[in-house]
């Protein structure tokens, strides 16, 4: 699935013009002028007098599974699609006796997790029960890290486009409060033609990573915006696959609307977020309703809302009754787990059972962040374009891979790659990976352009004929189309003869002063080589013919 | 022969004396003449006799595995035991069967040892009589000893056989009848506040409760996760410390055992028992105690003394509130670790169909007791939000002073601390149930349940008979992973002390059970 | 001599013998089954949840799943919440809490291995109720119906 390329102006409406009561107004980047007036945020604008200004305050819980094999505290396997209840240990079905044993693997994904968001890894850290009923929580609780996570108070940097286009110029961050370990639930599928619920329970017990973040955002774009920085993050470290739809990232937004200057408001938690358009719909929507409900004299209710897709709005789930209470309580079959930093690292220690913080961080891959200033450098593009090579899955590949195999300038491919090749996905719909042609395809293309082979109209052509897959190579469809651009400048030269000889009126009106003839006597001569001809040197050849 | 000690029957094996299968055919009949002490729950003959088959076969060869190859074992039926139901005395779990075998189970079992049978306990472990289960209550085999008997008379009552019985405290009851009765060599029960050492107290057996952390409790059907030990059975110490060199060690699959390498657990003879300092904790003269229990533990303090020990006294400044703090630890841990009995992947499951919580909570209210129950409830409260902070959280630092107090003591040069285990001899049954489990629970595990609060080894050890002809039992603490310490020090206090075995004979002729050897209790324990 | 030391206590009469003024306030109550309230000088006004609402017992049915069913658990459960007031006389400033004796000791660390096949069968041969390899539970996480619409608490 395509990502969507957001856009603040037009996606999200933001609401809160003026000052919101928050300390992160320090970290917002300067406003670019007259492009400002639906951006978030970003400006220190007094209400404007007589209208009624509404502040919106958002933020997020996301749960993401860690890419692992076997889960948290069991040696079953992750599995996604298996067959019910076929990856499902004792411990996991919590049959009575059955005791939780740590993942290493999931201790350092989530270390890594924490060194990337800036967070601070806590060397020791506690496990603690959840305690609530539900089918597919067998144990009747679930571990977590409520007291004492594994990371606290980081931060994650995103950038908003403001109008048309990719121009970042509204830098965002927004505070990480925790990232802790817990385990992830069965799935129950409910059946309601036999009035049951089927329980599976191969997901029970997989490792997650809860990332909460402050409530430092105000409308859906720049939510969506941070949940999908996180998640090249994540993919970029390889910790999460994060994938949405597959229900590896999963996301829950709590939401509040108050008047600029006064205390927040109630908050509603949405839930049931499959995407991240539906992510930032679903936020919109709420803002929306909350203050239209204000308006009237209501009131919001502290509860949990579920997203309804087909309808597009938010659906308050049927509540429990009465107040929930958690229950917290250490988890006692789990000691402290102590993280060790290089100065801190026991002499004697077996490697297996040590996590040493700063050697992760020196391994930490590079970080999408890094990565577009690597490429605004390497390849000189601008730092737009880096923003949307990362922003399509697989495409920076693609972009990397044409560039290896072909002559043409970055730029030049840069161009292909993001309007061209990119506007041909999005129209029909297709991921790069499902794109009918191949980066060494549309690397020779651009090398023969590049090469003055053939026209660029010419190899617009070309890529029309290579979409549609029919197995002919480029050499082939130029051959056939008779794309190749006339080369001789004899031949050249005669025909610009034939052309002028043919048209004395226009001639003359050209030798009058009249240069816009000339463009038409191109046109001409281009119909007469069946567009082989390259326009530039076509100008060329003529105006020295019409001295 | 179902008297010898552990290491005399395994040379017995050894030497061809007796075969394994000779010996569980045995165990085997005594369990079914026995079986009105109501001490098994489940008895596995056919599994039994060919475990003892294939351990036959090794000695044959010569390959015997080690010194429990073929030596009739019974455990607790809170133990998972893979393809034998494990029911932990609850409806809840009435004909469960565990797909796997807990890890100490899998030890004795690798070991070559012989699988008789699952005993009786308290429902859940919560009880300190062993008569709160679904199976009824255990009986003490002392009820029908000649010792008693005897006793009874010369005090002209009413030799009423049968509604007379004891009890045999709790909750590893059903194990220490076993061992007590000679229905095996070894049992093993678990311990949570006293729930080895009580019974052990009460049957004249050692009980061991090894220190948190030393012994897996993989398997083991959980009460008190931060202070639940497999507790060890056995008639004499040095039987004690064989099973535990056997199941002491790091388990991968239970994070709360130590990493580092134990043992060996051989016992040394005491050679030195003026190097030995033996403190006796002051507050430990609670109100109940007996003035015959009192009297023993004087006296042993003073055989310490006479040998040339240095024998102290000393202070658990917080022994008066370790009853309360366990309490609210143990029912708040109690709410949290029955939360996942509901009837959707085991256990017993009602017919209430309306809505999951409906059938959660008839499933729940069905297969509990109202023991069980009431300690969820209570649990729960303490867990409360508005309540954890007042309850849990200040049990948790008064359960800190406690163990405080024992390190203070031990660091002050103690080795050994000599306390008693039980307020009294054990009590007519009928006497027992007057009183509500709690109330019971919480006056007898009075000795016993701080030690599992600081985590640490104690050991029961039986010294003499009372006035009534039962036994009194003393109790021994170490320090954390002295354990082998310990029952070195036991070992000799039970040689000094030459405990008297308990006389069944009449039992045993009147059961007419043995073809060979008729004549069994009278054979005295050899070293 | 201990002996001596032991005889005299033994002699006073079984108190729990722990020292401080709060101790001797409290030390009749060792032990015995008699469940007063706090008094000591340490209490700090009305015990919390001392009383045992219909709204508690509600609450803790509910999350607890499991009944009080008659007035006697009421009673058990008020007698519980009495008892562990009596911690409040201790004096825990500055304490840290213990949650278990392996505080000191450092989490072991598993591989990440797929070491447990699949075991669907012995899982499923447990439960009472299976649809092909799914366990089935009720519809829904309806709530339980209020006190009031409820069967009448009965007698034990």
């Amino acid at each position: 699935m395509a990502a969507p390329i957001l856009r603040c102006a037009r996606a999200g409406r933001c609401w809160s013009l003026g000052s919101r009561p928050r300390r992160t107004r320090a970290l917002f980047a300067e406003p670019v002028p007259g492009r400002v007036r639906e951006q978030s945020s970003a400006a220190l604008q007094e209400p404007r007098p007589g209208a009624h200004e509404w502040a919106a305050v958002v933020g997020l819980e996301i749960h993401a599974q860690i890419s692992s094999n076997s889960k948290l505290f069991s040696g079953s396997q992750v599995s996604f699609l298996a067959p019910p209840n076929s990856s499902v240990s004792f411990f996991d079905a919590s049959l009575p006796g059955t005791l939780p044993v740590l993942n290493r693997r999931c201790v350092k994904a989530a270390v890594m997790t924490g060194l990337a968001l800036n967070c601070t890894v806590n060397k020791k850290s506690l496990f603690d029960r959840k305690h609530y009923f539900y089918a597919d929580l067998p144990a009747g609780y679930q571990i977590t890290q409520q007291r004492l996570p594994i990371a606290v108070n980081g931060c994650l940097t995103y950038s908003l486009s403001v109008g048309a286009h990719w121009s970042p110029s509204a830098t965002k961050t927004v505070r990480i409060k925790q990232i802790q370990l817990e385990q992830d639930s069965g799935k129950s599928l409910h059946d309601d033609t036999r009035s049951q619920t089927l329980i599976d329970l191969n997901r029970a017990g997989v490792g997650l990573m809860e990332v909460v973040m402050e409530p430092d955002m105000s409308c859906g774009a720049e939510a969506a915006t941070a949940v999908r920085e996180l998640q090249l993050i994540l993919r970029a470290l390889g910790t999460s696959q994060a994938n949405m739809a597959e229900g590896q990232l999963r996301v829950d937004a709590n939401v509040s609307v108050h008047h600029p200057g006064e205390p927040l408001g109630v908050r509603t938690e949405v839930k049931n977020l499959n995407s991240i358009r539906f992510l930032a719909k679903a936020i919109d929507y709420e803002i929306q309703r909350q203050i239209e409900e204000l308006r009237n004299g209501g009131k919001i209710l502290n509860e949990t809302r579920a997203f309804d897709e087909k309808l597009g709005c938010t659906v308050s789930m049927r509540d429990k009754e009465g107040k929930q209470d958690y229950r917290f309580m250490p988890e006692p079959n789990l000691p402290p787990l102590i993280l060790y930093d290089a100065e801190s690292l026991p002499t004697a220690a077996d490697p297996q059972q040590v996590v040493n913080i700063d050697w992760i961080r020196e391994r930490l891959p590079e970080l999408p962040s890094v990565t577009r200033g690597r490429l605004v450098e390497q390849y000189g593009i601008l730092p737009e374009h880096s923003f949307a090579l990362l922003n399509e899955d697989g495409l920076l590949e693609f972009f990397q891979t044409v560039m290896k195999e072909t002559r043409a300038e970055p730029k030049k491919v840069i161009g292909w790659i993001l309007s061209t090749f990119l506007g041909y996905l999005k129209q029909r719909n297709l991921a790069v990976s499902e794109s009918p042609i191949s980066p060494s395809s549309l690397a020779e293309l651009l090398s023969l352009v590049d090469s003055k082979v053939i026209s660029l109209p010419a190899a617009k052509q070309v890529f029309e004929e290579l979409w549609q897959n029919q197995g002919k190579t480029t050499g082939q469809i130029i051959q056939e189309k008779k794309l190749e651009l006339l080369q001789n400048q004899e031949e050249l030269e005669e025909i610009c003869q034939a052309v002028l000889a043919e048209h004395p009126q226009e001639v003359m009106a050209v030798k009058k002063g009249n240069q816009k003839v000339v463009n038409k006597l191109i046109g001409m001569v281009r119909r007469a080589t069946e567009g082989r001809a390259d326009p530039i040197r076509i100008k060329q050849i003529l105006e020295k013919q019409l001295q | 022969m179902l008297g010898l000690s552990l290491r005399e029957v395994s040379a017995a094996l050894k030497q061809g004396q007796v075969s394994p299968m000779e010996l569980c055919q045995k165990c085997l009949s005594l369990i079914k003449e026995t079986k009105f002490l109501n001490a098994y729950i489940t008895v596995e003959e056919e599994r039994a006799l060919k475990q003892a088959e294939e351990s036959e076969k090794r000695y044959e060869k010569g390959q015997a595995l080690g010194i429990l190859d073929g030596i009739p074992i019974a455990v607790k039926d809170n133990f998972s035991t893979a393809g034998i139901e494990t029911t932990c005395a609850s409806n809840m779990l009435k004909g469960y069967i565990p797909p796997y075998n807990a890890t100490v189970v899998q030890k004795l079992l690798d070991q070559g040892a012989v699988l008789l049978g699952k005993t009786n306990l308290d429902e859940f472990a919560m009880g300190s009589g062993s008569t709160d289960g679904i199976f009824g209550p255990v009986r003490n085999p002392w009820s029908y000893s000649k010792q008693y008997r005897e006793k009874k008379k010369q005090s002209h009552h009413r030799a009423d056989e049968d509604s007379d019985w004891l009890i045999t405290g709790g909750s590893s009851g059903g194990s220490a009848a076993a061992v007590s009765a000679f229905t095996c060599f070894a049992a093993l029960g678990s311990d949570t506040g006293g729930s080895t050492r009580n019974p052990a107290a009460l049957c004249g057996l050692v009980g061991l409760k090894p220190t948190y952390g030393l012994i897996s409790r993989y398997g083991l059907i959980p009460l008190v996760n931060s202070m639940d030990v497999p507790g060890i059975l056995t008639r004499c110490v040095e039987d004690a410390a064989i099973v535990l060199g056997i199941l002491a060690g790091h388990d991968p699959k239970d994070s709360t055992t130590a990493q580092d390498p134990v043992g060996p657990f051989t016992l040394p003879i005491l050679r030195d028992v003026g190097k030995l300092c033996i403190g006796i904790p002051k507050e430990y003269s609670a109100p109940g105690l007996s003035s015959e229990v009192q009297a023993f533990w004087s006296k042993a303090a003073d055989l310490f003394a006479s040998k040339g020990a240095k024998v102290v006294e000393v202070s658990l400044p917080h022994t008066s509130y370790s009853i309360v703090c366990y309490h609210v630890l143990c029912t708040a841990e109690v709410a949290s670790n029955m939360a996942r009995f509901d009837g959707l992947e085991y256990g017993h499951r009602c017919n209430v169909n309306v809505s999951t919580e409906a059938m959660y909570a008839a499933t729940r209210r069905e297969g509990f007791n109202d023991v069980v129950r009431g300690r969820i409830l209570s649990g729960n409260f303490f867990l409360l939000k508005e309540n954890y902070d007042d309850y849990f959280v200040k049990a948790q630092k008064v359960r800190r002073l406690i163990a405080n107090d024992f390190v203070k003591v031990f660091n002050s040069g103690v080795d050994v601390l000599l306390t008693p285990t039980t307020l009294s001899n054990a009590v007519p049954y009928l006497e027992f149930i007057k009183e509500d489990n709690r109330t019971r629970s919480a006056r007898d595990d009075i000795f016993t349940q701080s030690v599992n609060m600081a985590g640490l080894p104690a050991v029961n050890v039986p010294m003499a008979l009372s006035s009534q002809g039962l036994p009194i039992g003393l109790q021994l603490i170490g320090r954390a992973f002295s354990d082998q310490q310990l029952l070195t020090v036991a070992k000799w206090f039970e040689e000094q002390v030459q405990f008297p075995v308990i006389q069944l004979q009449e039992l045993m002729d009147s059961c007419q059970t043995f073809s060979q050897h008729k004549k069994l209790a009278s054979v005295s324990l050899k070293r | 001599m201990w002996r001596r030391t032991l005889r005299a206590a033994l002699r006073a009469g079984l108190s729990p013998g722990t020292t401080g003024a709060v101790a001797e306030a409290r030390a009749a109550r060792v032990g015995s089954s008699r469940f007063a309230g706090s008094d000591s000088g340490k209490a700090e006004g009305p015990s919390p949840g001392g009383r045992v609402s219909a709204e508690l017992i509600e609450h803790l049915e509910r999350l607890a799943l499991v009944d009080f069913r008659n007035r006697e658990g009421v009673a058990r459960l008020q007698a519980a919440i009495e008892f562990a007031g009596q911690l409040r006389a201790v004096d825990t400033d500055g304490v840290v809490p213990m949650e278990s004796v392996l505080e000191d000791r450092c989490l072991y660390l598993r591989a990440d291995d797929v070491v447990e096949d699949s075991c669907v069968e012995a899982l499923l041969q447990n439960s009472q109720w299976t649809v092909e390899e799914y366990f089935v539970a009720p519809p829904g996480n309806i709530t339980l119906p209020k006190q009031s619409e409820q069967d009448p608490v009965t007698e034990s």
